[in-house]
């Protein structure tokens, strides 16, 4: 059985589909310019409904990570360790998108590090990931 | 509370437990049933004298409306299962301050009855659909309740207030210490600085040693007026002031302030409408499902500054036995296992009773509960008249 693959709602579809094209998109709302994640149906803000995809660089910096070293699914014991961390987007202030840290040693990294997004196949559409900046990534090399 | 009739002020005046199993597949209802006829004894009751049921549910409970057929209670004037979202298990006695206080009942029976089964999810089989919030989440392997969460909590706390792994640990090393001297300790070894350094990561950097311990058990109490309570045998305690909290982004991942959750919000109104302060508190019984809620706590709670919990502490001696801050004096969920959240009311009324034998914090006469964390806070200021 392979790892569990994100079940679209009315409201993610988008979100879903746009990372199966290698794009990240998150919600922003046309009358108060929030941006949000995850994605609902509202804006958070200032309750408009017109809260529209709009398509972001995917540079990020890292607010929390941990690296698990118990898999509470057997689906994922053969990545142990693998990270889980928590990652401010910068052009979008206000969405902060939950990932898997790849290509890199957790140990390496501290909070507030500049990671970018790659996407990962995973079933009928792709997930976002994070890794280290090109710029740090050339830096460790 | 301002405007309640005095007579109509939230009392305690019964508490109880059933015995508390680590061994996996015992049935909880006739431990349940035992702890609330513990509690009845403790106050005088029968059943009949009940006029509502309130608890938190989920694996290994029973509803409100089982118990009452369980004990032969009639008619109910307010129940209510007040699982899912609400403050771990003091949500119920909170809902039934509520219903006392108001007038919709007199006397309430309020329960959180566990099984360790709970506490064994790990390596489950079935990978759930992720759909909802899940998506969100699962397809990054972020399972295993807030076990995730609170690594990153804690991950979270020591970048950006400082402070060390020791500080963790101290909480962890104090449930030890207090659990030897409790009748119904589970983790009664003591433990030292260097176990809790070396105890396992579970989601790094939580340990282990960072996370409660799960049991078959259940704990009651009962809560009438103060009215009322003065019919009865036993020492009442006052509930002195409740209060929740949610913080402004309620979400155990998505959160906008992840070393806090509700509980600044929860604190500032709990003593706003307490008749007593921070500094009066004598004895403090603080949710320890993970260590980092208890320290976030004892910040929010104002029983010491923010980010200022590791010089506090003082090597662990504020919070031991003869500190001047007693802190989770019958082990808490780390060493007397996790009955879920009620167990705090119960250990901090039997303190303000002074009936805690060896473990009895001298003259206590008012102490400070508090439950969960992230968007599920709870929080209550007991007093001894």
């Amino acid at each position: 059985m392979g790892k569990p693959a994100p079940i679209p709602d009315q409201a993610s579809a988008f979100f879903w589909e746009g990372a199966a094209r290698g794009e990240l998109l998150v919600q922003r709302c046309e009358d108060c310019r929030a941006f949000q994640y995850p994605p609902t149906v509202v804006c958070e803000k200032c309750q408009s409904r017109d809260v529209r995809p709009t398509r972001v660089s995917g540079r990020g910096t890292l607010y929390a990570l941990t690296v698990m070293h118990q898999a509470f699914l057997p689906v994922f014991a053969e990545d142990l360790p693998f990270t889980i961390a928590l990652v401010d987007l910068d052009d979008a202030p206000g969405a902060r998108l939950l990932a898997n840290i790849v290509d890199a040693d957790p140990g390496g990294l501290t909070a507030g590090d500049p990671l970018e997004v790659v996407f990962e196949p995973r079933g009928d559409y792709a997930i976002p990931q994070f890794r280290p900046a090109a710029a740090q990534r050339a830096g460790a090399a | 509370m301002s405007g309640q009739a005095a007579g109509r002020r939230a009392t305690v005046v019964g508490v109880g437990y059933s015995s508390v199993h680590r061994e996996l597949g015992v049935d909880t209802r006739p431990l349940v049933v035992d702890a609330c006829v513990a509690a009845l004894r403790d106050a005088g009751l029968t059943p009949t004298g009940i006029d509502a049921v309130f608890e938190y549910p989920g694996v290994g409970s029973q509803s409100a409306v089982n118990v009452q057929r369980l004990l032969g209670i009639g008619d109910l004037k307010a129940y209510g299962d007040l699982g899912g979202s609400g403050p771990s298990g003091l949500a119920a006695a909170m809902a039934a301050v509520a219903a006392v206080e108001s007038g919709s009942c007199d006397v309430a029976l309020v329960f959180r009855s566990v099984n360790r089964e709970w506490g064994q999810q790990s390596g489950r089989v079935e990978v759930p659909p992720a759909g909802n919030a899940a998506q969100f989440t699962l397809p990054y392997g972020d399972f295993g309740g807030i076990i995730p969460s609170m690594g990153m909590r804690k991950y979270r706390r020591l970048a950006e207030l400082g402070g060390s792994e020791e500080d963790y640990g101290q909480i962890a090393v104090n449930a030890r210490r207090w659990a030897a001297m409790y009748e119904r300790g589970v983790l009664t070894k003591p433990l030292t600085m260097d176990d809790y350094l070396s105890s396992r990561f579970v989601a790094e950097p939580l340990r282990l040693l960072d996370c409660d311990y799960p049991v078959t058990g259940a704990c009651a109490a009962i809560i009438t007026t103060a009215e009322r309570a003065r019919d009865l045998a036993g020492q009442p305690v006052t509930i002195d002031s409740v209060a929740f909290g949610t913080g402004s982004r309620p979400d155990w991942t998505f959160s906008d302030d992840l070393l806090f959750g509700g509980t600044i919000g929860c604190a500032r109104r709990l003593w706003e409408k307490s008749s007593v302060t921070a500094r009066d508190v004598d004895v403090a019984e603080l949710y320890d499902g993970f260590t980092h809620i208890t320290i976030s706590w004892i910040e929010a709670l104002g029983l010491c500054g923010i980010g200022e919990f590791g010089d506090w502490v003082d090597g662990g001696k504020r919070i031991g036995p003869g500190g001047a801050l007693p802190l989770n004096t019958n082990g808490g969920q780390l060493a007397a296992g996790r009955l879920h959240g009620l167990a705090f009311l119960t250990e901090a009324v039997q303190q303000l009773r002074g009936d805690c034998g060896q473990r009895q914090v001298p003259g206590a006469r008012v102490a400070v509960v508090a439950n969960a964390h992230g968007p599920q806070c709870g929080a209550m200021v007991l007093t001894r008249e």
